[in-house]
């Protein structure tokens, strides 16, 4: 009898590999001759733009919306289509159905002449111009702000600078404060061997390529490894579509603004400025205990990019008396978008902002 | 005996295999990559990066400067001067909006785009 099984079972397992077989070679042409699938699809109004910026406001999709506005704060260095990938794998979408009134900032793709942006344009007139559009349009005087890893540095030091301001809530997704822990970043913008100062006025702006190539660096392995994944489940509908997705936004880096890198290089990464308090923006010091709003952190363990160690000392800095750290499995990018957010962050987010939000 | 016959799969230990050399391979290279030398040898490698822009740059300048057509540098100079503009009819347009949110009914202002606005009556339903 058990005999028999396993000869069903060896049977059974030539016969599915053979069928994945032929899938793949049928499923590989079409990965070739097709396009990226389509991303961001939620409807939306650009509700305000100036320059590259780009102020969405979603289309409700309740009956009833909470009293607070969400805003949601993208980092600089890729699109925010991430947050609103594909029906269905959408944090905004999720965030909709749950009854959010939302909103993001789409910073666009910096032009030559934005290479002169400093973090005090992001964080003194950019987020606030955003946060004074969304409490016009809907009729509020509070906004919760949710930024994902530079977005949320962005929407803390702009916590921190107004305390008095509309910000009701903030929720970061990992978020790095400590450079300490950015330890294969920080050894490769050592200011020995790396001239940031030559490097933004030869450049201007730095090209997406070479940020492409440095997160990529972090883990040199996963490009090959990832290929081989996909030959493996290249008759897997659903993960095919999931990989392009995900490596269509990955390899859809922006350029940085060089003005804004040099002062991320120098105070940030060398001088670890953020997590000492001591950030000066148009001559006013981020002091992180100044945030005294909620505040949630919430991060990745098994995050490459942003390491634990440098996202861990941000709810300790923030001077809120109602704050907390959630730790969810998964790396930087599945923590926000994809089959696991669905079932780990996005609920999470949803039951801490939605007691907060009426 | 035969229960490890019936899951020992061939294919799945080939994946683990996979899993197994990236990490290993990922960490042997970050390794080789946090040292001093490497960044070093990438320092090094982006000078040349910048020089070979640098000189590119100054080339096609002073090329385009002779056919007289603008630079990189004028096209950006325009730019610039058109966000500037940009700039103050936003801050024209904030002005006005604000001075009319105050309005005698005591309503908000007008929205941006029409689309209909649920109650924002919503609460969260109870654990």
């Amino acid at each position: 009898m058990t005999a028999s099984a396993s000869e069903v079972s060896v049977e059974e397992r030539v016969r599915q590999q053979v069928e994945r077989t032929i899938q793949r070679s049928i499923k590989g042409l079409e990965y070739i001759s097709t396009g990226d699938p389509a991303v961001g699809l939620t409807p939306k109004d650009v509700i305000y733009s100036r320059g590259t910026l780009k102020l969405y406001h979603y289309h409700p999709q309740s009956d009833e919306v909470y009293r607070v506005p969400v805003l949601l704060v993208m980092s600089l260095v890729s699109k925010p289509y991430i947050l609103d990938l594909t029906p269905g794998q959408s944090l905004v979408e999720f965030l909709l159905k749950q009854g959010f009134d939302v909103f993001m900032i789409d910073w666009g793709i910096p032009r030559p002449e934005d290479s002169k942006l400093k973090l005090e344009d992001y964080v003194l007139d950019f987020i606030p111009d955003c946060a004074e559009r969304v409490l016009r349009d809907s009729g509020e005087d509070e906004v919760s702000i949710v930024g994902y890893c530079m977005g949320g540095q962005l929407s803390t030091m702009y916590a921190a600078l107004h305390p008095d301001g509309p910000v009701k809530n903030l929720a970061c997704f990992t978020t790095p404060v400590d450079a300490d822990g950015m330890t294969l970043f920080r050894q490769w913008t050592d200011k020995r061997y790396f001239d940031v100062d030559r490097v933004v006025d030869t450049l201007g702006n730095v090209p997406p390529e070479l940020l492409y190539a440095s997160f990529d660096m972090l883990k040199p392995a996963a490009r090959v490894a990832k290929n081989v994944q996909l030959w493996d489940n290249l008759w897997n509908d659903e993960f095919v579509k999931s990989y392009r997705m995900f490596d269509r936004w990955a390899a859809d880096q922006i350029p940085f603004p060089g003005e804004c890198f040099r002062q991320v290089t120098k105070d940030f990464m060398w001088d670890n400025k953020f997590a000492k308090n001591e950030l000066l923006l148009a001559g006013r010091r981020v002091d992180l205990g100044n945030v005294r709003i909620p505040f949630i952190h919430i991060v990745a363990e098994h995050d490459h990019i942003v390491p634990y160690e440098a996202a861990r000392p941000l709810v300790q800095l923030v001077g809120s008396e109602d704050k907390k750290e959630v730790m969810l499995k998964g790396g930087h990018v599945s923590l926000v978008a994809g089959g696991n957010a669905i079932y780990r962050l996005w609920p999470q987010l949803e039951s801490w902002l939605g007691e907060r939000s009426v | 005996m035969a229960d490890k016959t019936a899951t020992a799969d061939p294919f799945e230990m080939w994946r683990d295999w996979v899993a197994n050399s990236e990490r290993q391979w990922n960490s042997f290279l970050n390794n080789a990559m946090a040292t001093d030398e490497f960044s070093q040898a990438m320092g090094r490698m982006m000078d040349v990066y910048l020089n070979m822009q640098k000189n590119m740059n100054e080339v096609m300048g002073r090329y385009l400067q002779v056919i007289n057509v603008p630079t990189r540098n004028d096209v950006m100079a325009i730019g610039e001067r058109l966000s500037q503009i940009e700039d103050r009819l936003n801050q024209i347009e904030g002005a006005l909006a604000r001075m009319s949110v105050p309005s005698a009914s005591g309503t908000a202002a007008p929205r941006a785009t029409a689309v209909p606005r649920p109650p924002r009556t919503k609460k969260p339903a109870k654990a």
